[in-house]
This record gives structure tokens, sequence and C-alpha cells, in this order.
């Protein structure tokens, strides 16, 4: 059996047994994996304090025969974010992106740009407490990242290519945006003015950092927030639990 | 698919239910219960049928009891301005035990865990704010576990306390090394945390 170090962010952990702890975690090269921690709730050496949820940590796991489970041998913290345990605001957040990231990335399917990505806001939100545009930010992100990018190159109906002429608006069911020729804008289909159609194009193909600087405006925050909303409850299909305490 | 009999499987199933307690436990419990004595069946069915019937939660505190009010609500010395809000019911028997804490207690049944869906709203929080002021609350303990989730829950107990009720004064129990600990096995956040809240040592 081969041992594997990495690093991982711990997403959930349910105790097991006696004394054992079951984790799930994600990793750069494996995705998110589910281990058990042997005896993780007696002795806390092997474990100091890197097996709680949402920490960074290294870790070190093997492979159990066949069921998919892996045993993990031992950890070390590098970061808790402690900013994610001093407001209950950005915990909802950090909570909601991990819940994203399993629907996108279920278990054992290799995501290195996400657990980058979700590295990066999870280290973000640490920081500041800019809750609707790092969630804008990371929805936008993960779902092009799961294969749900939204195609703002072009009208979905017509096909024109769009240059930034006017206003666009969102269609759900095409996972793309249409040209006001070919729609109007409406509660389910709203709309998006030109340098908001361009923030994010460009928060859907950059990395976290450079989508940060962009510095998004109150009014782009207030026309993407819609749009992702039904967009992701149109491709996910459920309700995430944790966005019941997010605002919007 | 199980290998013993269908009434044994059945109760090595629903004892795995029980939080702490595996397949290979369960396993050992059930056959060990029929190995005994028909009395030890016996008195534990009627054990487990009787904590359903008669423990409830205390209606101001919200600690397992016999009695409501629980025997501390009732008992007139333990009003002395303070409340230490604890997650459940086990952490406030392991400070009782301790017998330090003479005060009162306040159960929020879990903690704040946004991916379990569990908000504000589900915990004791809202009787916690009503309870202050009949009480005569002055100090406001917060001995939530230092989970991530445990702390989410003190740091926003402490916002809304400092917010609605600005004169009681707010503590948190100390975080740090623990007592026989080594801290070549502590990890960076801990020792932070130790030197950050250290005191100062009068001879
Ligand atoms: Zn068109
Ligand atoms: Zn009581």
């Amino acid at each position: 059996m081969t041992l594997h170090s990495s690093s991982a962010i711990i997403m959930r952990t349910w105790e097991f047994g006696e004394s054992d702890l079951m984790v799930s975690f994600f990793t750069p090269k494996g995705g998110c994996l589910k281990g058990v921690a042997k005896g993780a709730r007696k002795s806390r050496v092997r474990f100091a304090n890197c097996l709680d949820l949402l920490c960074f940590t290294r870790l070190e796991y093997e492979q159990k025969k066949e069921d998919g489970l892996y045993f993990l041998h031992s950890g070390i913290l590098i970061h808790a974010f402690p900013g994610l345990r001093a407001d209950f605001s950005s915990l909802s957040l950090a909570s909601y992106m991990i819940e994203l990231t399993e629907i996108l990335f279920p278990v054992g399917v290799a995501a290195e740009r996400m657990f980058d990505l979700l590295q990066g806001a999870l280290s973000a939100l640490d920081e500041e407490k800019q809750i609707d545009s790092f969630r804008i930010l990371f929805e936008a992100k993960a779902m092009t990242l799961g294969g749900y990018g939204i195609d703002l190159s072009r009208c979905c109906v017509c096909g024109r290519t769009y240059q930034g002429e006017g206003r666009a608006l969102f269609r759900r069911g095409k996972g793309g945006i249409a040209c006001l020729k070919c729609g109007q804008e409406s509660e389910r289909s709203p709309g998006l003015g030109p340098a908001t159609v361009n923030a994010l194009n460009a928060i859907q193909s950059t990395s976290w950092d450079t989508s940060q600087a962009l510095g998004l405006s109150a009014s782009m925050i207030r026309e993407i927030k819609p749009v992702l909303k039904h967009h992701i409850e149109y491709r996910i299909g459920q309700r995430l639990k944790s966005a019941e305490f997010l605002s919007g | 698919m199980g290998i013993y009999p269908p009434s044994l499987e059945k109760l090595i199933e629903q004892l795995s239910r029980l939080p702490g307690i595996g397949q290979k436990s369960a396993t050992r419990v059930a056959l060990y219960v029929l190995r005994s004595d028909r009395d030890l069946a016996e008195g534990l069915a009627a054990s487990l049928l009787e904590v359903k019937e008669k423990i409830r939660f205390c209606s101001t505190c919200h600690n397992l009891t016999d009695d409501d009010p629980c025997a501390i609500c009732r008992d007139g010395r333990r009003a002395n301005g303070s409340i230490c809000v604890v997650e459940g019911p086990g952490d406030q028997l392991a400070l009782e035990a301790s017998g330090i804490f003479k005060g009162r207690y306040h159960v929020l049944n879990g903690v704040l865990s946004p991916l379990d869906g569990i908000g504000p709203e589900d915990l004791t929080i809202s009787h916690l704010l009503r309870r202050l002021e009949p009480e005569g609350i002055e100090e406001v303990i917060l001995a939530t576990n230092p989970t991530t989730a445990g702390q989410a829950t003190a740091s926003f107990l402490a916002g809304l306390l400092s917010e609605r009720h600005p004169r009681i004064t707010v503590t948190r129990i100390a975080l740090g090394i623990p007592m026989g600990g080594d801290l070549k096995y502590m990890d960076q956040m801990t020792i932070e945390y130790a030197l950050r809240t250290r005191l100062p040592v009068t001879p």
C-alpha cells in the first residue's frame, strides 16, 4: 500500500466508533477523499488540532482495502483560518464553498485547480470579510472548473458574437447570455451591463488573485448575484444547506 | 447479508446507530447481552424506556433533568450573577464535576454549523438572552469547545451580547497548552493562542 502525503482541506468530520474520527478532506491530486483517523478523539498527538473543520493541513494516509476509504496516519496543521471562526457570516460562506465543492467534485475526482481555488478563497475570506464579492468570485470560478462556465462569447439564441454593445440577459436553460433583440430582461432572465459581462468573463478565466484585484463595483455585484443564483440552482438542482445563512 | 440470526442482526444494527459505537463494538455488546442472564436485558430495556419517559430538558437552562426546573436552577445559592454557556449536557457535567463553578449554566444544545443547516435559531440562544435580566446576570462565560464550530459560536454570542447587553461582562474559557501537555506536540495555532493570552505571574 502506498503512503500518500498531501496538503488537504478538512471538509467534514464525524465521530466514528469509540474513539475514531471519520474525515472527508480535499486534496489537489485526489480531490475529495474520505478516511478514518484511528484514535483521533482520544490521542491528539498524531493529529494535533489538524482535523477540525476547514483546517488546511498536511496529511499522511494510505488506502484501505477496496472500499475507497483511507487510513489517516498523521497530520500537521498548516493554517487554521482563524478569521473564519471569528465571524458567523464568514463561516457560512466558507461552508457554502465546501458544499459547492462537494457537489461539483464528488469523491475521488482529481481537481488541482479546484484545490487552489478553495485554498485561495478561504485564505482571502480569513483576512477580509467581503462576503458578497468573494461569494461571486468563488461561484463563478467553481462552476467554470466544474464544467459549467457561463458562455459569454455570443448570444445563445441568434449566435451573434457579443462584443460589449449594450446590455445582455442571462438564459439559465442555455447557460449563456442573449442579446436584447432575442429576449427581455425579467426576474428569471436577469440583465447584465457590458462592464459586468466583461468582469464576469474575467472572473471565469483568471486566477483568484487576479479576480480579487478586479474590485467589483456594487452595481456589478448586484447584477451578477442573481445570474449565478439562477445558474447554480438550474445546474445543481438543489439548494445548499449553508446558503440559508447567506443573504440573497 | 448478516452472518447472525435476524433478531441478533437487528440488535447489532440498533446498537451501532448509537454514537461512538461501531459495528464491532455493537456486535460485542449484542453477543454479551445474548450470553448474559435475562435480568440484564430486562433491566436495560426498562431503563431505556424510563429515560425516554422521565428525563426532560430543564425549561430554564435546557440541561437534562428529572424535575423541571433542574436542581441547579432551583438552588438559590447558584444565583450569583454568572452564567456559563456550554454546547451540550456532557460539557455541563464535566464543568460541574470540577466543582469550581458556582453559578448557573445554559446549554445551547449544539453549535452553529452552516454545513448541517444549523443556525442561531436552532440553538437555545434566544432563551439565553431572555434569562439575563430576570436573573441579574453580570457575567456570561462562553465555554463552547475550541473547535471551528465552537469558536464560531462563541464569537457569534460575544457579538450578540455586546450589542444587546453592553453592560454584561463576556468572558471566554482560557485556550492554550493543556495541563500535562508537551509543547513539542502542540500545533502552531495553540501555541500562538497560548502566547497571546499569557498571564502575568506573581511570585
Ligand atoms: Zn440574439
Ligand atoms: Zn436548569
